[in-house]
């Protein structure tokens, strides 16, 4: 119940409208992919906070991605800090993809391995 | 004063002189009945100031934009990063490409909050993106030479629960909004401003600029109260733009980018 209220508590949506690093001029908002992944860095930065992180693809080989999410005090609005991923999480992320098909996206939500959501 | 008569009247005249002081019989101090529209407020994210069209998908043909035709060539030659037309790594949009500040309104249309400090001589608005702030004056006129900047020179007065804030002075290269709507240094700018209901803050914006829009036109933006006590710093520096795009364009930087975060 408690991680049900916390998932709660910490689900981070996409904000469409917000997008002034990364809106449809770069990413296929159209689309979104879901992936398995480990957390490899997670920066806590403007413009906008970056996850990278790797994940396999269908052929099992790793490949490496970098998210863009919404910048800091967006992302405090909804429970996030700078502490809220470490190096080493897994976790299954959903993101728009690049229209170019760069190993970048944009951030949607994601769930931690242990039930809580971002 | 021996005769018992007389003690009496000194006493009796004391007595009344100490109830009379003690009387309702002085005014009172009137109680400030200055609206309150202190508080930190948060925003939308919003591209557009046009009334019709906040998502900027009809710019320059909004139909409640009187531009001049000045002012369409400008909107036709601004590549933003927002609405219908946007494009990111095109952009020529001056706070994205140069870093440069929002200037105002613009500060106040981001998903971002402002705090608003009232004191008996000025109102402070303080901006969590940027750390940015202005000054609305109380009760005095403009300057009789007022700078060119970024935000602007406001003074304010209460008219009832409204604060109206009369702003002139701005440098002409901030957009209003993020769509682009342009303005030129004469910039007269009305502003509003009301707390509808105890969490509601709303502008209401009048913009006259007679060389960028053929007559006056109106703007709102609404704000709700989200009084949890953060404000969180957000500065945006051109070394964090250009290592966005060189991490996401894969554009190599034309200045050396500050390591670390």
């Amino acid at each position: 119940m408690k991680a049900k209220v916390l998932a709660l508590g910490l689900l981070l949506t996409a904000i469409p409208l917000f997008a002034h690093h990364g809106g449809s001029s770069l990413y296929d908002m159209s689309k979104e992919i879901t992936v398995q992944a480990t957390v490899t860095e997670f920066l806590w930065t403007n413009p906008h906070v970056e996850i990278s992180l790797d994940a396999k693809d269908d052929k099992g080989k790793v490949r490496h991605w970098l998210l863009e999410a919404s910048s800091p005090p967006v992302l405090v609005n909804r429970g996030w800090n700078r502490k809220s991923l470490e190096p080493g999480d897994i976790i299954k992320v959903t993101f728009n993809p690049s229209q170019r098909g760069a190993s970048v996206g944009r951030f949607v939500k994601l769930v931690k391995a242990d039930g809580t959501g971002l | 004063m021996r005769h018992p008569f007389c003690r009496s009247l000194v006493w009796l005249f004391g007595i009344i002189g100490f109830v009379s002081g003690c009387s309702g019989n002085r005014s009172e101090k009137p109680v400030s009945q200055t609206p309150d529209l202190s508080g930190i407020w948060l925003g939308k994210a919003i591209q557009s100031l046009s009334p019709s069209d906040p998502t900027g998908q009809k710019p320059g043909v909004e139909g409640d934009i009187p531009y001049t035709p000045w002012a369409i060539a400008r909107m036709k030659s601004e590549r933003p990063a927002f609405g219908v037309n946007q494009t990111f790594e095109n952009t020529n949009d001056p706070a994205l490409k140069f870093a440069d500040p929002d200037g105002y309104p613009r500060a106040s249309i981001h998903p971002m909050k402002f705090k608003i400090v009232q004191t008996p001589d000025a109102i402070y608005q303080l901006w969590e993106y940027n750390k940015s702030w202005r000054e609305i004056a109380l009760n005095r006129p403009h300057s009789k030479v007022p700078d060119i900047s970024w935000f602007g020179e406001s003074v304010g007065t209460w008219e009832g629960d409204t604060l109206v804030v009369d702003s002139i002075g701005f440098k002409d290269s901030t957009w209003l909004d993020p769509i682009g709507h342009p303005h030129t240094e004469d910039l007269h700018m009305i502003e509003r401003i009301r707390r509808a209901d105890p969490e509601t803050l709303v502008f209401n914006f009048t913009f006259d600029d007679p060389k960028a829009y053929t007559k006056p036109w109106e703007g709102q933006l609404t704000f709700k109260l989200k009084n949890d006590g953060i404000m969180t710093e957000t500065i945006y520096t051109i070394s964090d733009e250009l290592s966005f795009r060189q991490r996401f364009l894969n554009e190599k930087p034309n200045l050396p980018i500050r390591s670390g975060h």
